[in-house]
């Protein structure tokens, strides 16, 4: 099995993300002109994520991923393995963001752990917040 | 070379524009509209034009751009092909009589507008094919032509306000346009010889007419021409000798921002090879326009909320775009998360902050008045219809980032206006110091390393 395209990887890494206590999940969220590919909320943990979903470009994911470090208090790029190898898991660690490696199998492995955002904005984050605690979600 | 005190010049590209215009014309040095705007809207252009450069406002002047390379030959983006079908300037229209039903037909402005130019452009159209120098080639057809050019822009707005019994009385008193503009053809890179050739003709033609008002040429070409060395050679020596006494450079594709050093060193000195014998303007430019005053250039003109580039061909069947926010420090616009994002490591912190280091005008101060976050405003999000599925920028957004982008670049202009070289040189510097290790701004900041070579 392999990743043809983006959106393939969004389920496996929806169910990673629930597992882990971000139960409430949207899919595209948008950040002005940006879409947050999955943005999760864990009530136990209080704590959001967001994850940008990349078959390649990494780097491109990462400017996202800084961006999004403004409305959620983790954030994570996601790549298929065979393309997380090439990411500069130094500059990630430097920046807090965190790297999901998504197997052939559509296994999910975290290779770095994303630190909590130390620019978050209350008022993005209680937004998104509000709208994934919505009853119709 | 010589430093001028440049002059800015608004243009107005549809009458949505009118409330920037209105409030912000009295600190401008001019307006241009395209005669397209003009036909398609006659009174009220008209109307416009007279309140922003008349007796109330006499030291604002007026241009009426002719548009005449709409009615000539382009470059297919999609295809690379050359086309004469003039199909850049037709849209869908209703078919009259029949419901539901369009054709593809060119648009009523450029309809009255050829009718008022006359042949070749009237022939153009009832043909179906582009004007080409093939159609002024005698004396007589280029005279025609040229002089008729020349009268619709220095009589239109008088014969509109004639035509109308309430603004008859003023029609005697209306000023005419601070120059005029020969015909002009985009000039395709394949064929710059023909094409420099035509602009030469159109330009001595019209410069040979003995009235009162200047002659400019527009030099409309594509921004590889600014690496092609016949092509400079023969546009910074030939163009002074037509007579005319400015030109104004517009070159398709061409963003300062984002174009290589050798570009924007060609650009610098073809401002100075022209600017020695006339004056040098630049249709669609910004901040880098603005400072290259320093090295000659008279002027400089924009659109309220962008248009400091423009494509000869317009894009169509995009939606609408975003304002983003003009980040004074960087002259540049940048959306409202990548520029947030560096507030915490630059100490912007409160308000205060943010009107020291990023922007005082009055709209940021009204903005951003009691806490940081209020700067998402410029970037504020609705569903424009109930059918969207996409967010996109509210009105009122768009609005406050065109207001002060406009605050900020008469700011601009009255800076360079008292600086030296080495002070605007300096403060690029300073600038791309302080923010380009911003994470968000990565690459964003290198222009300005650019732009200090060029003006250094």
């Amino acid at each position: 099995m392999s990743h043809s395209t983006e959106s393939a990887l969004f389920d496996p890494v929806a169910s990673y993300t629930r597992r882990k206590g971000f139960r409430r999940q949207q899919a595209e969220v948008q950040f002005y002109e940006y879409r947050i590919d999955l943005y999760g909320y864990s009530r136990g943990r209080n704590e959001t994520v967001a994850i940008e979903l990349k078959l390649r470009d990494w780097k491109r994911a990462v400017e996202q991923a800084l961006l999004y470090q403004l409305c959620a208090d983790r954030v994570f790029i996601a790549l298929p393995t065979r393309a997380s190898s090439r990411v500069d898991a130094e500059l990630l660690r430097q920046h807090g963001i965190g790297l999901i490696a998504i197997s052939d199998s559509f296994r999910c492995v975290q290779i770095v752990p994303a630190r909590p955002s130390s620019v978050v904005r209350g008022h993005y984050r209680d937004t998104y917040i509000e709208m994934l605690l919505e009853p119709s979600l | 070379m010589s430093k001028t005190e440049p002059h800015l010049i608004i243009r107005m590209g549809s009458h949505a524009e009118k409330d920037y215009i209105q409030k912000t014309i009295q600190f401008m040095d001019g307006i241009i509209v395209g005669a397209n705007l003009l036909e398609a809207t006659p009174g009220a252009t008209a109307s416009l034009l007279i309140n922003c450069a008349g007796a109330k406002l006499p030291t604002i002047t007026y241009y009426i751009d002719p548009m005449t390379y709409a009615f000539g030959q382009y470059i297919d983006p999609a295809t690379r092909t050359l086309r004469s079908d003039l199909d850049w300037i037709k849209s869908e229209q209703k078919a009259a009589g029949k419901t539901g039903k369009t054709i593809r037909a060119v648009k009523h402005s450029y309809r009255k507008l050829a009718e008022q130019f006359g042949t070749p452009f009237s022939n153009a159209l009832s043909r179906g094919r582009a004007v080409t120098q093939a159609d002024l080639q005698t004396d007589a057809e280029l005279e025609a032509s040229c002089q008729r050019l020349a009268d619709y822009q220095q009589k239109r707005i008088a014969s509109i306000l004639s035509d109308d019994p309430v603004s008859q009385a003023l029609a005697d008193q209306a000023p005419g346009p601070a120059a005029v503009f020969a015909p002009y053809f985009y000039i395709e890179p394949s064929n710059t010889d023909v094409g420099i050739d035509f602009l030469l003709a159109c330009a001595r033609r019209t410069a040979s007419f003995t009235n009162k008002t200047p002659v400019h040429a527009v030099v409309c070409a594509d921004e590889s021409s600014l690496k092609d060395d016949a092509f400079l050679k023969r546009i910074g020596g030939e163009i002074p000798d037509t007579g005319v006494s400015g030109v104004w450079l517009w070159f398709s594709k061409f963003h300062e921002d984002k174009a290589d050093g050798q570009t924007l060193t060609s650009f610098r000195s073809l401002i100075e090879t022209l600017s020695a014998k006339i004056s040098v303007y630049n249709m669609h430019g910004g901040y880098l326009s603005l400072a290259l005053s320093t090295v000659g250039l008279t002027g400089v003109s924009h659109g309220v909320g962008y248009g400091e580039q423009k494509d000869v061909v317009p894009v169509v069947g995009k939606s609408t775009p975003t304002v983003r926010y003009y980040l004074p420090p960087l002259r540049k616009r940048l959306g409202v998360p990548q520029i947030e994002r560096c507030f915490d490591s630059l100490g912007i912190l409160t308000p205060s902050d943010f009107h020291e280091q990023i922007c005082d005008c009055v709209v940021c101060k009204g903005v951003v008045s009691k806490s940081l976050s209020e700067f998402g405003a410029f970037g504020d999000l609705h569903y424009s219809t109930p059918q969207s599925k996409r967010l996109a920028q509210t009105p009122a957004a768009a609005k406050r980032c065109r207001f002060h982008f406009l605050l900020n670049r008469i700011k601009e202009r009255d800076r360079i206006k008292k600086s030296t070289t080495a002070e605007i040189v300096n403060g690029l510097r300073l600038a791309h110091e302080r923010w380009s290790e911003q994470p968000s701004l990565a690459g964003a900041c290198d222009h300005l390393e650019r732009w200090q070579v060029v003006l250094g």
